[in-house]
Formats: structure tokens, C-alpha cells, sequence
């Protein structure tokens, strides 16, 4: 009866959250269920009594009400990676491990794996932009050619930015900077050589290319070492191989040194999550820098 | 019938903050961990009142603020029934609730002041 009764009332505020964000309606059932079950156990000896569980839920609020509370605290829930700022308390072991948790911890690694995707992509439109740019000057022509190639750095920037956001958690800007509409062409080229977020997006393009060479390589090398540390058990006592092989010389580490290889391997990927976050931050605050003109 | 919705309205624009305080302050109250059963036992009216938040209405106030950083939790299972969460105050929401505080200090006594007339300020 109860446990039909409380299945009933969640169903009923699953239907009232419909739309809305679903982590808001997992946390939302969550909680109901928490609550409804714990109160059910400690207030009745009779858990069948219609009753009581009539009066827990009306105590609790009917599902409308409830699903009003949710929905008016997720208007100010923050939807992006903005707000992680769990894990600052705990005792080292927590905050060590707890980075796993941690969905900056996981987007700033996404975010050094894709940069040299980027990296070369930006790298190719600028360094293109930049040598068309240059012999075209002597003609007309290259006077729109500049202020569009300008606007494309501008738009790139931009979308940078958002990916920072999203992956990084800085806050960026979300639109393109005013622009006057009534200027000449000659007029807009003066503007756009004379702003300094001009060049040094264009340098920002070019240096994603150092920058994602370096981080994906970084990356991908650590997390290679640490599964390959975690590995070495099945490697060495499954298939038989050796752990290193040099010429003819195999080595094979032993037994009682193999548990010490996975935790090394454990340690070394979370300390990898650590510095994916570490950097993501300073890689943040250098894309703000580079990208986002002071208001 | 549009008295009664004047007034629910108004009572949740105004508890909309309180709430938030009035949690943060609970916890720092408390030694130990709390879940949300708990916190809503505390929050219960002496008498039989009706109470003036719904008990399930805490809980995504609780859960923005461990977003905000100001409390933290864990899930851990229980003897019987579902896991619970236990809130713990980070000292991110001691801080803030200082400053809550002082800030609800001035907004009653500036709506005091102003509803009760000046002869009655203290």
C-alpha cells in the first residue's frame, strides 16, 4: 500500500517537472523518495495505514507545488560548468579522489584533447587569412578582403569562447562586440588595425596550434601511461608478456609489485585529472585575456 | 478567492530568500551531518501549525545551495529504504551567512520601521 502510494506520488511529480531539465527531475525524485520513505519509517509502526502516508505527502506538498519549487530554483541553477565549487572542503583524500567528480576536472581534459583539433584548424584559417591578406593589399580589393578576414577572427573568437565556457567554465562573452553600422569600408579597416582585440586574437588562433600540439600530446601520453600501468597484471599474468621489451631483453616485474603497478597507474590518471583542471584554469584565463576586450 | 492568491503570492516572494537563510542557518547550527528528513523535522512548527514552507520545497533550496557552494554533501546508503544525502555548511557558508544575516537585519528593520511607524523604532 505505501510503497504504491509513494511509486504513485512520484509518477505524478515526474509528470509535473515534464520539460523541464532532467537532472532537476532525477534530483527532484530523489528527494521525494528520500523523504517520503525515511518519514514513513521513523513516524509509523504501521507503514500500511492509508493514513499516514496521506498526511506525510500532504506535509511534503502535492506534486504541483513541489515541481513550482524545483522549477523556480532552476531559473538561478547556473547551467554550465560555472558553479563546481563542491570538493573545497574534505580531507585530502576526498579532495585527491573527489576530482572524478568534478565535471570541470572532465571538460578541461575534453577541452586539451580537442585543442589540437582546433589548433590546426585555426592555425590553418589564420596563416591563409594572413597570406592572401597581404598580396592582396596592393589591389582594391584586399581593403574588404582585410575587415571580412578581421570579422572572421572576430567570429572565431567568439566561438572559441563559448567552447572555453562550456568546457572550462570562464565566463565569456555570449555576442560580438557594436559595431557602428553608416562607415566606409577604409573607414572600418582603420578601426579594426587600431583594436588591439584584432591582433591579438589573430595571435591566439596561431598559438592554439603550439598550444594543442602541447596539451593533447601531454594528455593523451599520461593517460596512455597510466592505463599502461593499470594493465601490466593482465598483460603479465594473462597473455604472458613482458612489461618492457628491449631487443631480446625481456623484463618482467614481479608479482608481489604488481598491485603497486595499478595504484601507480590510479594515481598518475587522477594526478592527470588534476593538472587537466589546473591548466584548464590557466588556459582560461589566458583565452579571457587574449579574447575578450575589456568593457 | 483572489485574496487567497494575492496572498500565497506574496508569501512566496518573500520566503523565496528567507528560505535560503534560514537553512544556511540550521546547518551551522548542527554539529554533525544532516539529511533532509532531519532538516524538515527542525524546521517543523512547534505547534500545529500550518507550516509556512512546504517540506518538499526545502529540498531544491538545499540543492542550490550545495551548487553555490555553501553546503556540501554525500550520499550514504541507509540501514532501510533509500540512500540519504547528508548536508554538511562549507566555510564558504559560514561566511555567507554572516552577511545574510546582517543583510536580513536591514531589510527588517528598514520594513519595521516603515510599517510600524517611527515612534515605535527601537
Amino acid at each position: 500500500m505505501s510503497n504504491k502510494a509513494i511509486k504513485e506520488y512520484l509518477s505524478q511529480l515526474r509528470k509535473e517537472l515534464s520539460g523541464s531539465d532532467k537532472a532537476i527531475i532525477r534530483d527532484a525524485l530523489a528527494d521525494a523518495e528520500e523523504h517520503l520513505r525515511t518519514a514513513l519509517e521513523s513516524e509509523s509502526q504501521d507503514p500500511a495505514n492509508a493514513e499516514v502516508i496521506q498526511n506525510i505527502i500532504e506535509t511534503y506538498g502535492t506534486p504541483e507545488e513541489i515541481a513550482d519549487a524545483y522549477k523556480a530554483v532552476e531559473i538561478y541553477a547556473r547551467p554550465t560548468l560555472a558553479t563546481s565549487m563542491a570538493h573545497q572542503n574534505g580531507n585530502v583524500m576526498t579532495r585527491f579522489f573527489g576530482v572524478y567528480a568534478d565535471p570541470r576536472a572532465w571538460g578541461a581534459l575534453l577541452y586539451m584533447l580537442i585543442s589540437l583539433l582546433t589548433g590546426v584548424i585555426y592555425f590553418t584559417w589564420a596563416v591563409t587569412g594572413i597570406s592572401l591578406a597581404i598580396p592582396f593589399a596592393l589591389f582594391i580589393f584586399g581593403l574588404p578582403f582585410v575587415v571580412l578576414f578581421d570579422l572572421s577572427i572576430k567570429g572565431i573568437g567568439l566561438l572559441e569562447g563559448r567552447i572555453v565556457e562550456a568546457l572550462l567554465g570562464v565566463r565569456m562573452p555570449r555576442r560580438s562586440v557594436f559595431w557602428k553600422k553608416d562607415l566606409s569600408w577604409m573607414q572600418r579597416l582603420k578601426l579594426q588595425l587600431l583594436d588591439k582585440y584584432s591582433w591579438l586574437g589573430l595571435l591566439y588562433m596561431l598559438l592554439q596550434l603550439v598550444f594543442g600540439v602541447l596539451y593533447f600530446t601531454v594528455f593523451v601520453t599520461l593517460i596512455a601511461f597510466s592505463l599502461a600501468f593499470m594493465a601490466i597484471p593482465i598483460v603479465q599474468l594473462v597473455f604472458g608478456y613482458p612489461t618492457i621489451q628491449i631487443a631480446s631483453g625481456q623484463y618482467f616485474i614481479p608479482d608481489t609489485l604488481l598491485p603497486i603497478a595499478v595504484l601507480l597507474g590510479f594515481m598518475l590518471l587522477t594526478s592527470s585529472l588534476h593538472l587537466a583542471r589546473q591548466l584548464g584554469k590557466l588556459h582560461g584565463r589566458y583565452a579571457k585575456f587574449m579574447l575578450v576586450g575589456e568593457q | 478567492m483572489v485574496e487567497q492568491i494575492l496572498n500565497k503570492k506574496f508569501q512566496k516572494e518573500l520566503l523565496s530568500g528567507i528560505t535560503s537563510l534560514v537553512l544556511l542557518g540550521i546547518m551551522s547550527q548542527s554539529e554533525e551531518p544532516l539529511y533532509g528528513y532531519q532538516i524538515t523535522k527542525l524546521l517543523e512548527p512547534v505547534n500545529d501549525d500550518e507550516p509556512i514552507v512546504k517540506q518538499g520545497a526545502l529540498y531544491p533550496v538545499l540543492r542550490s545551495l550545495e551548487k553555490s557552494g555553501l553546503l556540501s554533501s554525500s550520499v550514504e546508503p541507509s540501514v532501510s529504504g533509500p540512500p540519504r544525502r547528508y548536508y554538511v555548511i562549507t566555510d564558504a557558508g559560514r561566511q555567507t551567512l554572516i552577511e545574510w544575516k546582517s543583510i536580513w537585519q536591514e531589510i527588517k528593520s528598514f520594513a519595521e520601521t516603515i510599517l510600524e511607524g517611527e515612534g515605535n523604532e527601537q
